[in-house]
């Protein structure tokens, strides 16, 4: 019942047609006020990310499939979130989840993911790789699903279509109702690509003119959750046929950007959203008139030791 | 096609799915992240620790003769045995290990090409939680052999000298010395850059995309074409604690056949943080 918001259990709560995450429209941030620009808050979601969606579908696909059952749970490779949607979706339906993180994502995930429940294994981060090398995380949930066939599955959301088809049957047709098909940008971050391959497949076959512009940040980047260009290896779900244009930011706007959207539209938005504003600026400044939607992941709660670190001035002042 | 010079310390993943098990057959892991064997591997294979089983836990050195000889033994192998080595990292310390076995004479040692990616990637190879039993050995080990390991005093030597290849294997950012180590290492040194006179060239550049070897022809124009290293001459390899650089000495050593190529496990943790030696730095600190 999600007009009157009572919800049957919290797996109910997650978005579609039906029951949208909120469009906000961004004001004193936007540089062209001939241009509407919308932040979709997808932090709104149950668990508290748009890995949300992912996390529902991958899951749905699983139980349909007769892939979970009280001795076999969940393992994945990443960096937060997915992992939290997945342990907080799986706590719910009595499911067990292992989450293989690298070492850098943020102590806050690492103790959450804990405290909804998953199994934690943190793998360094890599050292001098190889080019095209699958990354720690990835090859240890690969081997706990390998070696432990009968306890884990891996759903493995940086090949699973069903991260694509997430996006593609839940965001971009929330995205094209909200905007009632006036849309004519769309601003995402690239992690596992799920976000910008679904939602911009959805919106390119309704419109083919709506313009999709992809903000990474280059390497050796401190934005948990995106990838820089060389990452985006690691992922089968990056189409860059649906992407027109690809914007290389560097991560220290992330953390002001993310400040900024906080100091002056209300919105407590993590790092990747930071990056997204940035980017969208960028192209407003190109195209003053439009109608413009950022997907924002997640919000800022998360990410107090990486805000910490590169806003040092805010850890000023916090102790006697 | 050219060959490899010594083909035979090769074996593919499909060789070693068909010979697990046989008489004679010890297949051991070696990895980085020390986590990985215990989260799932090879059926019968044993798991070795770089950190607390290959090296001295007093001094900073390689494990000693009686040392080798004493993890052989536990570990069930026998001093005719196959041993089938090879660990994450597309096989770094699997490559140390190999380099190890050699000092100490062990005759038929062979890496497995591609490492625990190539394996956990098909479909077909099994990995397993399960403890594997052994049965303990009374290994004895050669004398071991010195020349396939250089110390800093050879490596002060060659850069007097000039004589010989010096080849760094780290990233282009360790060589340069814009780092000091991979992010997150604990191992570094106390300056940052690289030996005078070595060449650049990263362990990946041996590597293709599934993290075997590259062909012959395409290894001697990465190493003798392109970075000249010179087959005449004597080659040093160093990276930061000596497993990359093992890897390299493997390439150099049995793929393109060089003779005269030594390991210096002491690398730059050790030759950046000696007083007064001469370093090439080529980036601003």
């Amino acid at each position: 019942m999600a007009g009157r918001a009572v919800f049957n259990n919290v797996l109910e709560m997650l978005p579609g047609i039906d029951n949208p995450t909120p469009m906000v429209r961004v004001n004193r941030l936007s540089p062209s006020s001939g241009y509407a620009l919308y932040a979709k808050l997808e932090w709104q979601n149950p668990f508290g990310s748009v890995k949300d969606r992912v996390a529902g579908f991958m899951i749905r696909d699983l139980l349909e499939r007769g892939q979970l059952s009280a001795g076999r749970g969940i393992v994945e490779p990443t960096s937060g979130n997915t992992g939290l949607s997945l342990a907080l979706a799986c706590a719910a339906l009595g499911y067990r989840v292992r989450a293989v993180v690298p070492n850098k994502v943020p102590l806050e995930k690492k103790i959450l993911l804990k405290l909804c429940g998953a199994e934690l294994d943190v793998v360094s981060d890599a050292l001098c790789p190889a080019p095209g090398a699958s990354e720690g995380s990835i090859n240890l949930a690969k081997t706990h699903a390998k070696a432990q066939p009968d306890r884990y599955v891996m759903p493995n959301q940086y090949e699973n279509e069903q991260n694509v088809l997430a996006h593609y049957r839940t965001t971009g047709p929330e995205i094209w109702q909200q905007t009632d098909g006036r849309i004519t940008h769309l601003f995402v971050s690239l992690g596992t690509c799920g976000t910008v391959t679904g939602t911009a497949r959805f919106l390119k076959e309704q419109n083919p003119a709506v313009k999709v512009v992809a903000v990474l940040p280059p390497e050796d980047h401190d934005v948990p959750g995106l990838r820089s260009a060389s990452q985006l290896e690691a992922t089968k779900l990056y189409d860059p046929s649906v992407i027109d244009e690809q914007m290389e930011i560097h991560h220290d706007l992330a953390y002001e950007r993310a400040r900024d959207l906080a100091t002056m539209e209300g919105l407590p938005a993590g790092p990747s959203a930071g990056l997204i504003l940035e980017g969208a600026r960028r192209v407003i400044e190109r195209h003053p008139t439009g109608v413009g939607v950022m997907i924002f992941p997640d919000n800022s709660f998360k990410y107090v030791s990486n805000f910490a670190k590169h806003l040092p001035e805010l850890v000023e002042g916090t102790s006697v | 096609m050219a060959k490899y010079a010594h083909p035979e310390v090769l074996v593919t993943t499909d060789w070693v799915k068909e010979n697990l098990g046989k008489t004679g057959i010890k297949v051991v892991e070696v990895d980085v992240d020390t986590k990985q064997y215990d989260a799932g591997h090879i059926p019968g294979a044993v798991g070795l620790n770089w950190q607390t089983q290959l090296q001295d836990q007093v001094r900073r050195d390689i494990l000693d003769k009686a040392g080798f000889e004493q993890l052989m033994s536990a570990s069930g192998i026998s001093p005719d045995d196959t041993v089938i080595l090879y660990g994450d990292n597309n096989n770094w310390f699997a490559a140390y290990a190999f380099w190890l076995f050699r000092i100490y004479g062990h005759e038929d040692v062979r890496l497995m090409n591609g490492g625990r990616n190539k394996w956990l990637a098909e479909d077909d190879k099994k990995l397993t939680v399960e403890a594997t039993a052994t049965t303990p050995s009374r290994y004895t080990a050669k004398a071991p052999d010195l020349s396939l390991r250089a110390r800093v005093t050879d490596v002060i030597q060659a850069v007097e000298s000039k004589t010989h290849n010096l080849v760094d294997v780290r990233s282009p950012d360790e060589f340069t010395g814009k780092v000091l180590a991979p992010p997150g290492l604990t191992e570094t040194a106390q300056r940052a850059g690289h030996i005078p006179g070595a060449r650049s060239v990263p362990w990946s550049s041996a590597i293709t995309t599934d993290g075997t070897f590259k062909p012959a022809e395409e290894l001697a124009d990465v190493y003798l074409s392109k970075a000249a290293v010179d087959p005449d001459r004597e080659t040093i390899a160093y990276c930061r604690i000596g497993e990359r650089s093992s890897h390299t000495w493997f390439v150099l050593s049995y793929l393109l056949g060089l003779q005269g190529v030594r390991n210096y496990d002491g690398s730059w943790t050790e030759y950046g943080s000696m007083v007064g030696l001469p370093i090439e730095r080529t980036v601003e600190m």
